[in-house]
């Protein structure tokens, strides 16, 4: 890792540590740069004229226009698109955490692994395979355009995402909490309830979120199977893709509002998404 | 497993307690079961007809021969095929090295580290079919920032998406550029599980930072690494919203970005060929499934 | 331990109303109680006219409407998966003739429009267009009615032409020379651009195609992209763009990467359709906005013939339980007046009354106004005309590519029409 040859041993430390340190905020400032600057650019843009857009030159100097934005809450109605997304987005990672923690621990302290494969494998199949043969079903369950059916099909992304994470998280929290738990009293069942289920939050918090987040951002189902009353949020992207015109500015605005939650999201309830990954990771 | 072998009072929470194992289960399983093998099966079934156009309308079974149709079909399906492991390839290669490099960079504590992890996760979080249009608007050839931003500093313009032959890797890259974010995550995660004794003992005992590297962390590292690259593998190949965004349904004028899913998707809703977009979607997760199968069996065999 | 508690009650509550929420989104996404004409519509002018005028048709007749708006691929993408099923959730769609009406009849899926067509007098069927009109008929059936119309026309820099002491060109040849005279003064602006992307191309390239006398098949229905005329056509279209376009990623160029090329002003003739004028002459997105004028299409060695088709149609879908609304809804917005009306705000339309009215041009710029009148007798398709219309578009586009390329263009456009021979045999059966 370190480019700086071998020195005596006694002035190794200092020079080498310096060095170091220097080199690893650099290569750390080229990082935060790569990230944010086309995001950075992004909302600059989202603040531009069309016209400016375009315009390379100009990439700081122009007059700030808050029309996008009008545009994007006001004439695309976008607060509905919104309510649709955190309604599908919330219903979905709360059900889909009911169905999955319980499945997790078993999964987890019984060893199933064929159960853990079967559901792996469902993470697999891509989603054009399952539209087609989705949407006959759903529509003769008379449910296409309504929100129970986006709830259902990110449901089927949810579970085996939380799975995937709180197994690792089970098969990393020790048994003797539970087998004490039964040695006062509790039945099993009792102790996954009141011993693993609360031990088991900061997991839970990140598949929650990681679910959530990922329903946000699904845009392929929301594409076939949403009504016009249930679109999500991706899928207003291409109202700024017009016959004759694209608006760009739009387009950057609306993108701009559809991640701005999310961020919000991340910069507040970063701790539990990297305390949950390692759960999964390790052990995962 | 359990301690006690009475339980509660009633003998319904007894049935419960003795066969908690599928009662805890079987909702995920039950759900997960429908939602995926009816439409496996269907796609498989499909696989063997000749359906297009409506669904409705009349099809007949004729057999492997949309199977033969296709594997032998060197215009459309082998170069998607190829497509598709290449950009995984080059996504991957980028994604796992650089995250373990930025995971190494950020492993000890330093001043704003927690400003810097929110950062990083940016990307992640972003939705991806704008992120494709994002960077459809940078890296435009002929007036995007890209490209004005080259010049300024002397280097030569770029056609990046627009050009046949960089436009895979472009996008590549870009996929690289949402995702290594995660692999630093989980891989910084996995660092920070790992026992300090061993390094401390190497550094002891001479060992210069690559030997610690590859001689103690990277061996313990192994499995969490593993896990990362059989996650990123899967959802790398099936990698859509952004292809589709910059591309659209048929990636692109000479197909450049056309991977096996893009290429399913343009088969089924717009040439309405169901038979053979079966066809192609049954080898396609077939393909990702060995591969799949590969990657767990490396990981079981480096186990200590 | 009381933090996690907390938390647990929190996440309850939060479970339990917003599982109430969804229980009653539900029911109420699911279809209301009244039937609601289910209108889905492509985002384009006319859907912007129609949304702007709903309320006057929904008092005058009653009839509750819902409006589904779609970009155009995803559009394309919901039929394709509703209609599949059966489902009778759509009842106007609106579509794009040439690329879909032929596939949705083959399908099954559109409603033959004959039987109220010709009983609407007043509506008057015969006030259409025939082109389009032609280019919607099936085996005798009506499959939709046309709302929109384009042709090919020359955007031109008025500016740069005066400097240089140019005309206007009338041919191709004047168009090369002028371009390359511009070019040549210009060190950042190309003397020509178009769209270069083979699938985006093709209706384009069509005017050219029959501007050199050449068409998509001969008249015994057999692939004709191989004559002399075709591969001239080729030559042209592409010839331009190599010569005189931008010099890299010519094969990948859309239209709105050409438009915004020549919306900055680094381009100084741009050819494409005059539905797209609007984002030439809209000051927030374009800095030429006071130079560009815009000609008919430059004459090849049959003339000038531009298509002039329908971009857009109306149609029934076979499934709809509500078809006499369905129909009512597209009577009123295919009227005489409303399309006049719709075309004060620059929505070409498709009825010949309304183009003869000169009240009605007053909506376009005048340069575009007249070379549209001078247009408007151009061949009913822009694309070969078959049910397989995106593969039949992918084949005939590829020469395109090797004209980009300086190859060997006789033998693509061989090799073009073999394949596209192949998929006429295909389809015949």
């Amino acid at each position: 890792m370190s480019s700086v040859p071998h020195a005596r041993p006694a002035r190794r430390q200092p020079a080498r540590a310096r060095a170091y340190t220097v080199f690893r905020f650099c290569a750390i400032g080229v990082v935060v740069v790569t990230i944010l600057g086309p995001l950075l650019w992004m909302i600059l843009a989202a603040l531009k004229d069309n016209v400016d857009i375009f315009n390379s030159s100009r990439i700081f100097s122009f007059a700030p226009t808050l029309k996008n934005f009008v545009t994007v809450f006001a004439e695309e109605s976008f607060l509905d698109f919104i309510v649709n997304s955190l309604l599908v987005g919330a219903v979905s990672t709360v059900i889909s955490l009911a169905v999955a923690l319980p499945a997790s621990y078993s999964i987890s302290r019984f060893v199933m692994r064929r159960s853990k494969t079967f559901v792996l494998v469902a993470r697999i199949m891509p989603a054009v395979s399952l539209l087609v043969p989705w949407y006959f079903l759903f529509s003769r369950m008379g449910i296409v355009g309504s929100y129970t059916v986006l709830v259902i099909t990110h449901m089927f992304v949810s579970v085996p995402l939380m799975i995937y994470i709180l197994v690792g998280f089970f098969d990393g929290l020790p048994l003797e909490l539970e087998e004490s738990g039964q040695v006062d009293g509790l039945t099993p069942i009792g102790a996954f309830l009141r011993i693993s289920v609360p031990l088991s939050m900061p997991g839970v918090a990140t598949a929650c979120i990681l679910a959530f987040i990922f329903s946000w951002n699904n845009f392929l189902f929301a594409l076939v199977l949403a009504s016009n009353s249930t679109r999500t949020l991706p899928l207003s992207l291409y109202n700024f893709v017009r016959y004759a015109s694209v608006d760009w500015g739009g387009l950057m605005a609306a993108s701009v509002v559809i991640t701005t939650p999310i961020i919000v999201i991340a910069l507040f309830l970063q701790r539990y998404i990297v305390a949950g990954l390692a759960a999964g990771a390790t052990k995962g | 497993m359990a301690v006690r072998t009475t339980f509660g009072s009633t003998p319904g929470s007894a049935w419960i307690n003795e066969h908690r194992k599928w009662v805890l289960a079987a909702p995920a399983l039950v759900f997960v079961g429908a939602l995926v093998v009816i439409p496996i099966i269907y796609t498989v079934v499909l696989s063997l007809t000749d359906a297009r156009g409506s669904i409705l309308s009349e099809f007949s079974f004729i057999g492997l021969e949309n199977y033969a149709a296709v594997l032998s079909d060197t215009a459309r399906f082998w170069p998607a095929a190829w497509r598709t492991f290449a950009y995984t390839t080059v996504a991957l290669s980028l994604q796992m090295s650089l995250g373990l490099a930025i995971a190494l960079l950020l492993r000890r504590p330093f001043r704003g580290q927690g400003i810097v992890r929110v950062i990083i996760l940016l990307p992640v979080v972003a939705t991806p079919v704008a992120v494709g249009m994002m960077w459809q608007l940078i890296l435009e050839p002929n007036i995007g920032v890209a490209n004005h931003l080259l010049e300024s500093i002397g280097l030569p313009r770029g056609s990046f998406l627009g050009s046949q032959s960089t436009a895979l890797v472009t996008l590549a890259i870009i996929d690289a550029w949402q995702w290594t974010p995660m692999v630093t995550l989980i891989l910084l995660a996995g660092l920070s599980t790992l026992p300090e004794e061993p390094d401390e003992a190497a550094r002891v005992d001479g060992a210069t930072a690559w030997q610690r590297f590859r001689f103690v962390t990277f061996p313990l590292l192994r499995p969490t690494f593993f896990a990362a690259l059989a996650l990123r593998a899967v959802d790398a190949l099936k990698s859509f919203d952004v292809l589709y965004a910059i591309k659209g349904p048929g990636g692109g004028s000479y197909h450049e970005a056309e991977t096996l899913n893009i290429y399913a998707y343009s088969l089924n809703f717009s040439h309405n060929n169901y038979g053979i977009a079966a066809t192609v979607l049954t080898l396609f997760v077939a393909l990702t499934l060995a591969l799949v199968t590969l990657l767990i069996f490396r990981r079981k065999e480096v186990r200590p | 331990m009381k933090r996690q508690t907390r938390f647990r009650n929190v996440a309850v509550a939060v479970s339990v109303a917003v599982l109430t929420a969804g229980v009653v989104g539900c029911s109420s996404g699911g279809g209301g109680s009244n039937r609601t004409l289910q209108v889905y519509m492509g985002n384009h002018g006319f859907t912007e006219q129609v949304q702007a005028n709903i309320e006057a048709f929904e008092e005058s007749t009653g009839i509750d409407v819902e409006i589904s708006v779609y970009g155009e691929e995803q559009l394309s993408d919901q039929y394709t998966v509703q209609l599949n099923a059966g489902s009778d959730d759509i009842d106007v769609m609106m579509f794009r003739p040439l690329q879909e009406a032929r596939l949705y009849w083959e399908n099954g899926w559109l409603e033959d429009l004959e039987p109220h067509a010709s009983t609407a007098t007043d509506w008057d069927l015969s006030d259409f267009q025939p082109g389009p009109i032609d280019a919607l008929t099936f085996d005798g059936a009506l499959t939709s009615i046309p709302v929109s119309t384009e042709r090919a026309v020359l955007y031109y820099r008025a500016d740069l032409l005066a400097e240089q002491g140019i005309a206007v060109p009338t041919t191709f040849e004047e168009l090369a020379d002028a371009a390359a005279a511009i070019e040549a003064a210009h060190d950042d602006v190309v003397g020509y651009v178009a769209r270069g992307n083979a699938h985006g191309a093709v209706p384009i390239f069509s005017a050219f195609l029959y501007s050199h006398g050449g068409d998509w098949v001969d008249a015994e229905g057999n692939a004709a992209l191989d004559t002399p005329e075709a591969i001239a056509a080729y030559e042209t279209y592409g010839g331009l763009l190599r010569d005189y376009g931008p010099s890299s990623g010519l094969a990948d160029i859309q239209w709105d990467s050409a438009m915004a090329l020549f919306t900055q002003g680094k381009a100084a003739f741009y050819i494409d359709a005059d539905s797209l004028a609007t984002n030439a002459i809209d000051p927030s997105s374009s800095t030429i906005v006071d130079s560009v004028a815009f000609a008919p299409l430059p004459a090849g060695p049959a003339g000038s013939r531009t298509f002039n088709i329908p971009n857009y149609a109306l149609g029934i879908s076979a499934y709809s339980s509500a078809k006499d609304e369905a129909w009512a809804f597209i009577e009123y917005f295919t009227s005489k007046e409303s399309t006049k009306q719709f075309q004060l705000n620059a929505i070409p339309g498709a009825r010949v009354s309304v183009w003869l009215d000169d009240e009605a041009l007053a909506g376009f710029p005048p340069t575009l106004a007249a070379a549209i009148a001078e247009s408007l007798d151009g061949v009913g398709r822009d694309r070969p005309a078959v049910a397989r219309a995106s593969e039949a578009r992918e084949i005939v586009g590829r020469p395109l590519l090797t004209v980009l390329e300086a190859g060997d263009t006789a033998a693509a456009a061989q090799e073009a029409n073999r394949a596209f021979q192949q998929l006429l045999d295909e389809v015949q059966d």
